[in-house]
């Protein structure tokens, strides 16, 4: 009976039931814990250390120069990642400009506008879009969309924009339907998904109660839209684009497909350029290990790497000074 | 007059008890019945609600105070599969009627929530949002409208140092004084209060009560509250529902001393709810 034990007895006779799974088990599993932690600085620095090491050759054959020098020659083996940082970067930024304004509209229909049965099979499409393959993409952007903006989207435009002054630069050569635009355009379709899928949820953590008390003081859907629900969810929906930005910097495989591979520095949007995966993803084939050409190409993924790492800590800057106002 | 069978109450002579002279009806219910989809919420509700005073709604959860409350500003035209049966009137005109716009009914009659509610932005922008919507004001204009509105919620000393940062650096019951302010900044006519202190602590919650006493000089107020001392203590007439219906309504020291239901009489000495 308990009441013919004391209390410490009966504290040690617990204590001596739960020792040994307590002591022999629970070190082993905070051992593991930390090492899948450290595990994931290790893989880290060694992915790091390696592309940094295997293109150190180039940067030391070309100098500093060789982050934007322009000259992209295999033959007389002169290489410089200008061009590819410029496409890369460029193709990545129309992508943004153009998902986002469509990622609020959907987001923001998705959570406000659209009946209950709506919302789901439009929600479970934009997943769906979310989980095509890039290549797939990349396929049907060449087979389809590529000669559609040929057709229809880049003679317009070279007649109504190519004369204006500066801006027309933007929007010269012929209509070959490969290029910047397009893949801007591609990538756009692919990071959607996932910008709106984030936007959605941003927006769904919006407590109604302060939705009701804008719509209380008497403003409209919009109103509530634009100065309380939006500002609410900024920090998060900065870190969604950003996110975004980063997923296209590094689309290698519809990028390929219909930027047009061409590894020359053009200021128009319907020239064909490269992007830093779409050129690592050509012209690997062709290089030879120990080639001047290789340690090329890893210094491009070393470059690459910097630039996610640049928007990655962008995004935490912008999202932690958000906060602290 | 038009009151359902079963609460055959004379609230004119209920107001006059309670605070002479009397006041004219602000709202007027009339056989409002109200819907959550097939759920019946609110069962053939008659009411008025005097110009000028505090009136409270009490009773247990679910009876249906809140939804009431929230019919008079058409907050429950935001959901679909809500409906209202019956007539409102303000002013004469009728409140459910499909050709006034929310957004005017919601400038006429503002409402303050149970929890603070600061919208993510500076706290003179807070109470300069509502204006903006419906007014166009200078910036002096401005100016003048926030410190007059901050006065009134009594926030102004607290506030005058820091108007442009933001609103959610404030204690809570700081942000539910300037959500009263942001409301009143609108200059309604009706303030609906709902549950206002419930997130409250009690010294907050004083110069809660204290700021309703106030504001019943200028403004019409409409309480919720689950807080039969603070019914008792901040309201001129009390009403007191339970499962949907209007089961009494009367002069607030009428209802808490000697109630003529036995259904309310059980609910304010604690027997159900």
């Amino acid at each position: 009976m308990a009441a013919s034990i004391s209390g410490t007895e009966a504290n040690t006779a617990l204590i001596a039931a739960h020792k040994p799974t307590g002591r022999i088990s629970d070190p082993i599993f905070v051992g593991l814990l930390w090492a899948s932690g450290i595990f994931v600085l290790v893989l880290l620095g060694f992915i790091i250390a390696m592309l940094f090491e295997g293109g150190l050759p180039a940067l030391r054959e070309f100098g500093i120069s060789f982050v934007w020098s322009t000259m992209w020659n295999p033959v007389t083996e002169r290489f410089g990642a200008g061009v590819m940082v410029y496409g890369t970067v460029l193709s990545a930024v129309i992508a943004v400009i153009v998902a986002l304004p469509l990622s609020f509209g959907i987001a923001f229909f998705l959570t406000e506008i659209a009946p209950g049965r709506l919302r789901r099979p439009i929600g479970v499409a934009i997943q769906l879009l979310a989980a095509i393959p890039s290549i797939i993409y990349g396929m049907w952007g060449f087979f389809v969309v590529v000669p559609l903006i040929a057709a229809y989207v880049q003679p317009p435009l070279i007649e109504w924009l190519g004369p204006i002054p500066l801006i027309g630069a933007l929007f010269q050569g012929p209509p070959l339907g490969a290029g910047m635009l397009t893949a801007g355009l591609i990538l756009a379709l692919m990071i959607l998904p996932f910008i709106t899928a984030m936007f959605v949820e941003v927006l769904e953590s919006v407590p109604p109660m302060l939705k009701e008390s804008a719509y209380g003081v008497g403003a409209t859907t919009y109103e509530v839209y634009r100065n309380v629900s939006v500002p609410y969810g900024r920090t998060a929906m900065v870190g969604a684009v950003m996110l975004g930005l980063g997923r296209a910097l590094g689309e290698t495989m519809a990028v390929t497909f219909v930027i047009g591979n061409a590894t020359r520095m053009s200021a128009s949007l319907f020239a064909p350029g490269a992007t830093i995966a779409s050129t690592i993803a050509n012209e690997f084939p062709e290089a030879s290990i120990g080639s001047l050409k290789l340690q090329a190409l890893l210094q491009l993924g070393f470059i690459l790497f910097v630039i996610s790492f640049i928007v990655l800590a962008l995004s935490r800057l912008l999202v932690r000074s958000k906060l602290k106002s | 007059m038009n009151f359902a069978p079963d609460t055959s109450i004379d609230i004119a002579s209920a107001v006059n008890r309670a605070t002479a002279p009397s006041s004219a009806p602000k709202l007027k219910v009339e056989k409002l019945n109200f819907y959550y989809g097939d759920n019946h919420a609110l069962k053939n509700i008659n009411f008025e609600i005097p110009e000028k005073r505090v009136t409270a709604m009490i009773g247990p959860s679910g009876c249906g105070k809140s939804t009431l409350l929230r019919i008079f500003n058409r907050m429950y035209q935001l959901y679909p599969g809500q409906r209202a049966e019956g007539k409102i009137l303000f002013d004469g005109g009728d409140l459910l009627s499909k050709d006034l716009d929310s957004t005017v009914v919601r400038s006429r009659i503002g409402m303050v929530f149970q929890k603070p509610t600061p919208f993510p932005m500076s706290i003179y922008d807070n109470i300069a949002f509502g204006v903006k919507l419906h007014e166009s004001l200078s910036k002096s204009q401005m100016d003048e409208r926030v410190e007059w509105c901050l006065r009134k919620a009594a926030i102004w000393e607290e506030t005058k140092d820091r108007l442009h940062t933001s609103a959610l650096g404030m204690s809570g019951g700081q942000q539910q004084r300037l959500c009263i302010a942001r409301t009143i900044a609108v200059r309604p006519e009706v303030i609906l209060l709902d549950e206002p202190t419930s997130a409250l602590d009690p010294i907050s919650t004083s110069k809660i009560e204290d700021l309703i006493d106030e504001l019943k000089q200028e403004f019409t107020i409409v309480i919720v509250t689950h807080n039969m001392q603070q019914a008792a203590r901040c309201a001129d007439i009390t009403s007191f529902f339970y499962l949907g219906e209007l089961i009494e309504v009367g002069a607030s020291n009428e209802i808490f001393t000697n109630p003529r239901e036995a259904r309310t009489r059980d609910y304010i000495t604690g027997r159900f709810g």
